[in-house]
């Protein structure tokens, strides 16, 4: 093995008092303003809302000040630049 | 062809990934580890049910969450010339003698896999075939 790459691929600091969104295993969600983190993606949210899943209108729960298990993170976005849209394939296909 | 060689290479390229729970990422690699996990731009998410889409600027996607990626066609070519042509390269700086180490990297398990125990020009030959 020549030396292995040990830089992380995603540099938080960009996201450093920015809200951003974070998926976990299980399909929890929530949102959260980035305070800190670690190289595991152990993360400080604070503001956190929680995207409650389930039938019916969007419900979200209010969390705080959180800390972030880095190994259960499955999906993380800026909420910045997010936004629910029209089917964008259908024009293509 | 190793999966995260073809990966590594498909940087920048437009490419499709399915999670384990169903939810497809469209975007570009921007960055990838050895761990699959890997960083995308202007993404286009689909629910798994297929009828929510969401826009995201970019995003970080754990590895083992991964079911498979679709990448372009044409990468597998690219790939394939860019490991032929540092093969070619490892042979005709050291001469003659380790000419059997291309074939040998297509990858003849009786020869001891990864060619560590053989030395210098093996071992070399391969790192650069899968490296660049």
């Amino acid at each position: 093995m020549d030396k292995p790459k040990r830089e992380a691929i995603l540099d938080l600091a960009k996201y450093a008092n920015e809200r951003i969104r974070v998926k976990f295993t299980g399909g929890r969600e929530v949102t959260g303003i980035l305070k800190g983190y670690d190289q595991l993606l152990n993360l400080v949210l604070d503001e956190v809302e929680e995207q409650l899943q389930g039938e019916g209108e969007p419900k979200t729960r209010s969390l705080g000040l959180v800390v972030l298990r880095g190994p259960t993170v499955t999906l993380l976005s800026p909420v910045d630049g997010w936004e629910e849209i029209a089917n964008p394939f259908v024009a293509q296909e | 062809m190793l999966p995260l060689s073809l990966l590594n290479a498909a940087q920048n390229k437009p490419m499709l990934v399915e999670l384990k729970n169903g939810e497809t990422f469209n975007g570009h690699l921007v960055n990838c580890d050895n761990f699959m996990n890997i960083t995308l731009r202007e993404v286009y998410q689909t629910n798994a049910e297929g009828d929510r889409f969401w826009k995201l600027k970019e995003c970080y996607i754990r590895g083992s969450t991964i079911k498979y990626l679709r990448v372009p066609d044409t990468l597998l070519d690219a790939v394939k010339d860019e490991q032929s042509r540092a093969r070619e390269a490892g042979r005709s700086a050291r001469g003659a003698h380790v000419s059997g180490a291309g074939a040998r990297g297509r990858g003849a398990p009786t020869r001891g896999g990864r060619g560590a125990v053989r030395g210098g020009p093996v071992r070399g030959g391969r790192g650069r075939g899968r490296g660049a």
